[in-house]
């Protein structure tokens, strides 16, 4: 049947696609109301610190410790709550976060320097993560209790409950204190050293060395900076793909126990489609959120793995700033992260309603 | 997770054991590893170990220190080092004359001219950032520690004044001081003294050579000092390039007027992680790594590595708060002498103070916490600083101390027993084991002796501090220059640092730190500081608990490296480092 020249799947997708610019645009007007909530909540956290104790985070010796009162003149961080939000936010509008005291440079600045590490990290780990833990938790689930799950449950537990830090340790004292492969850092000195003196033969079109050597023509420096990814990566890997892992095969297990499957399975259906085209897909669902939330969390950067590969992303940019009481850049990462996960669960909700259709969106 | 930390370390030297030995990696490059942030190379503003490193390396003084001594010192960009003999200090101490050198180029071009030294003196003291090092050449120079009053106000005329303090004549530059100033010569020596080049600063932003536009100049906020990230000295080293908190590259400076430096790139990375240097160091990687204390035996394990022990010019003490803050305060317990807390006047009566000092097993501590590798001071005049000598201590005495407290606040102490806190920094582990040891000694006294340790993250101590909230508090002081002024200003005067919140009050203590400052006379000098250590120790005004020796590591292949008390172990001479 036609109606107004389109044919009625043709009126149902258009009203679908409407549906969902509706749902994108209130999502994202909600984005601003949530940033303005999490500012003012996590301004007021930081405001419970003493104009003193705040004033100190200027101050490293006892030496410095005189002008303590002087510091809170200056930055007037003496006066009301809300007379310093206002001054806060005059200079965010203006596109000025502030100073950070330990990248020792504008926060905007400092960000863009540190991001791409931590992004380059999850680019390559996030994939490993999802796809890895998916495979496992279906066999796993497909293998309930044989060798095979149980094996992989041991590896879930031992990953899960493993200190990161300390995972991350014994795998440098392994490769690079042993075997003296896959050194800490981000790229060699020679090559770091190279991009320094070559500006016009190396551009860094993205920060992540692994894209900008593709990009330059340099396959030397990719591979350099993937060396320097192994360890971070895998011990990433290893710790966080547990929990995917586990959700997945819980998944499965509840769905290759429901009705369907079974009615399936009586009616002679392959075991291989009922197993990846039926139970794996209604098992995704949960992964899908699961794997979706540990992205969005991994922005934040891993501090361990950042701090012992001493990779200087956004985890140890986080972990410092915490310690020294960086307050414009410990405001900075918060709203960072409202963002990021306004913007997961919104990819996420369109996920759900592309992966089971009986979702929708309105 | 300490024992695990340890046991992975020891894991690690086994494997590096077992592994191949280090080769000499790039001859010419020398690469550190540190752990300490630089927050700006701008001179004026710079006043943090890591800070210093740099700047010593790019910019240089008019004097520096002369090899390991503190005392001693080699001209710079002077040409000579002035003395009462050869006419350049006047007998009345109050004027200082130095020839500048010629030849010297700035890295970005153009040669130095005393009109440079004299403008570098004048936008350091004009910039005088809070928190900044220009309290020293402005106390010397101008007779005030600061451009502003308490309130955050200049003070009037202070610029007057420094333009007056330092003048160009001929090709010389003079110093006008407003009374005699000792550690002057300790002072040039510091970054804060670096040279810049005038028409460069002017040109990016620093002061513009007018003594009328000087306020607008003042007290930049940190980070916005004009000099933050860019540098034009005339050092062996400019900079390259700098990613803070990442790392920072040296390159040499082809046209310097000395000796050509053998290390042509010099790399200082952050390395946050201790067992990351170590690998580091281990592989080759790193020419040096910064050690601190308790690694120092994994280290001296290693193989293929030179080791030197360094003495510092600091002291860390006990400090006992004579009037303490008792409003709402949870440090006192009850705030009174009744079993359950201390008057806030507790450590005004002597006797408690030296029970206390009776109570700390010095050798004990030495031997356990450091394995003998610390000075034990004795005064807040340490070794190696002038003046120095080793006064009496209180030796570790559980029944004197016991006599002692009998004898506090008329015997109230013992009978009523009291309540209280000692206080470190948190992680700090010297002074954590200091109070552990000085609490259960004193609990051993008297059952009724109660003491609890609490450590405190290092921001909120130095508050806290100042709120006079801790009955008893370990801290400690580095060395600005090389001056017993320095050290005794700071824990005895009633106005010094630790002495303020020690709530010291003694006008005669006061008078002969004021006159050991004022006097150019060494004989005079050394008699009134030789007072000022007998009455630290006759008054128990303190426990002194260490003069810390740091540990170098550098690969065996690396050379050149000579020790000097006034540097820490975050700097580095690269001029003087070679590879072979």
């Amino acid at each position: 049947m036609r109606f107004n020249g389109l044919s009625r799947h043709n009126r149902l997708n258009r009203l679908n696609l409407v549906i969902m610019l509706a749902y994108i645009t209130r999502r994202s007007l909600l984005l601003i109301l949530v940033l303005f909530g999490v500012s003012v909540l996590i301004f007021g956290i930081l405001m419970t610190f003493s104009p003193e104790r705040r004033a100190a985070t200027f101050v490293s010796s006892p030496q410095q410790a005189k002008d303590i009162p002087r510091i809170i003149k200056q930055f007037g961080l003496d006066d009301p709550f809300y007379v310093q939000y206002i001054r806060w936010i005059k200079e965010v509008f203006k596109g000025n976060l502030g100073w950070s005291l330990v990248a020792s440079r504008p926060v905007s600045e400092a960000f863009w320097n540190y991001f791409p590490v931590t992004l380059e990290m999850n680019l390559f780990a996030a994939p490993i993560v999802i796809i890895f833990g998916i495979w496992l938790g279906t066999l796993s689930g497909i293998h309930r209790d044989t060798w095979i799950d149980h094996s992989t449950r041991i590896l879930a537990i031992v990953g899960w409950s493993l200190p990161t830090f300390l995972f991350a340790l014994v795998l440098l004292m392994i490769f690079y204190g042993y075997f003296q492969i896959f050194s800490p850092g981000v790229l060699s000195d020679h090559l770091s050293m190279f991009i320094l003196d070559n500006p016009d033969s190396f551009k860094a079109y993205t920060g992540l060395y692994t894209l900008d050597g593709i990009l330059n023509g340099r396959l030397d420096i990719t591979l350099n900076a993937l060396s320097h990814l192994v360890l971070p990566v895998l011990t990433y890997v290893i710790v966080v793909v547990a929990l995917n892992m586990r959700v997945m095969r819980s998944g499965m297990i509840e769905e290759l126990s429901k009705e369907y499957v079974i009615t399936a399975i009586a009616k002679g259906a392959d075991k291989h489609t009922i197993h990846i085209k039926h139970a794996r897909r209604n098992a995704l669902l949960p992964v899908i959120t699961v794997a979706g939330q540990l992205v969005a969390y991994s922005m934040e950067g891993s501090v361990a793995v950042e701090v012992v590969y001493n990779r200087h992303g956004i985890g140890w940019w986080l972990a410092e700033s915490a310690v020294q009481l960086d307050i414009p850049v410990l405001m900075c990462i918060c709203l960072f992260m409202a963002v990021i996960f306004v913007i997961t669960n919104l990819t996420l909700d369109i996920l759900y309603a592309y992966i089971d259709p009986r979702i929708r969106l309105n | 997770m300490k024992g695990l930390v340890s046991f992975l370390s020891c894991l690690a030297l086994i494997l590096g054991a077992v592994g191949a030995e280090a080769e000499v990696k790039n001859p010419d490059t020398f690469v550190m590893a540190d752990y300490r942030t630089v927050q700006t190379i701008d001179p004026a503003a710079s006043y943090d170990v890591a800070g210093s490193m740099r700047i010593w390396n790019m910019y240089e003084t008019l004097i520096f220190f002369d090899g390991s001594s503190t005392e001693k010192f080699v001209p710079l960009l002077a040409a000579e080092v002035p003395t009462v003999a050869n006419g350049g200090i006047s007998a009345d101490g109050k004027t200082y004359i130095f020839k500048i050198r010629k030849g010297v180029k700035f890295h970005v071009g153009g040669k130095l001219t005393p009109e440079d030294v004299v403008y570098s003196f004048k936008r350091h003291m004009i910039l005088d950032q809070d928190g900044g090092p220009m309290w020293m050449l402005l106390e010397a120079l101008t007779g005030k520690g600061s451009t502003r009053d308490k309130d955050g106000k200049i003070i009037p005329a202070v610029f007057d004044t420094i333009d007056r303090a330092v003048e160009a004549k001929g090709d010389t530059v003079v110093f006008h001081l407003p009374k005699p100033y000792p550690p002057l010569m300790s002072i040039l020596c510091y970054t804060a003294a670096s040279v810049v080049g005038k028409e460069w600063s002017i040109a990016n932003g620093c002061w513009d050579g007018n003594i009328q536009n000087a306020a607008k100049y003042n007290n930049p906020a940190p980070g916005h000092e004009p000099l933050q990230k860019i540098e034009n000295g005339t050092g062996p080293y400019q900079l390259k390039q700098w990613e803070p908190a990442k790392q920072f590259i040296f390159e040499r400076f082809e046209g310097y007027w000395g000796p050509r430096p053998k290390i042509k790139t010099a790399i200082v990375k952050y390395v946050k992680e201790w067992s990351t240097r170590k690998l580091m160091l281990q592989n080759g990687d790193a020419d040096r790594v910064v050690v601190d204390t308790p690694y120092v035996p994994e280290v001296k394990a290693m193989k293929g590595l030179n080791i030197y022990e360094v003495p510092q010019l600091g002291f860390t003490a006990g400090m006992f708060c004579r009037k303490i803050n008792p409003a709402g305060n949870p440090n006192i317990g009850s705030g009174k002498l009744d079993g359950n807390g201390i008057p806030a006047d507790f450590f005004t009566d002597i006797n408690v103070r030296k029970a206390f000092l009776h109570a700390f097993d010095r050798e004990t501590y030495q031997q356990d916490v450091f394995h003998g590798l610390v000075i034990m001071p004795t005064s807040p005049n340490v070794e190696g600083l002038p003046y120095h000598k080793a006064v009496p201590v209180y030796a570790f005495d559980l029944k004197k101390a016991a006599e002692y407290m009998k004898k506090a606040w008329g015997g109230q102490v013992w009978e009523k027993g009291f309540k209280m806190i000692i206080t470190h920094n948190t992680g700090n582990e010297m002074r954590e084991a200091a109070a552990v040891m000085l609490a259960e000694n004193i609990m051993s006294l008297n059952p009724k002796f109660r003491i609890d340790v609490r450590n405190v993250e290092w921001k909120d101590y130095v508050v806290k501090i100042r709120d006079f909230q801790y009955p008893m508090f370990l801290s400690g002081w580095g060395a600005d220059y090389a001056d017993p002024h320095n050290f005794v200003y700071p824990f005895m005067h009633s106005n010094g640092y630790y002495g303020k919140f020690m709530a010291l009050q003694s006008d005669k203590i006061d008078a002969l730190c004021d006159a050991g400052i004022e006097n150019v006379d060494p004989n005079k000098r050394a008699q009134l500081y030789s007072q000022l250590q007998n009455i630290w120790h006759a008054d128990a005004i303190g426990i002194p608990l260490y003069q810390q020796i740091v540990v170098r590591a550098y690969r065996d292949y690396v050379h050149g490296f000579v020790p000097n008390a006034m540097f820490t172990d975050d700097n580095e001479i690269i001029k003087r480092i070679y590879k072979k």
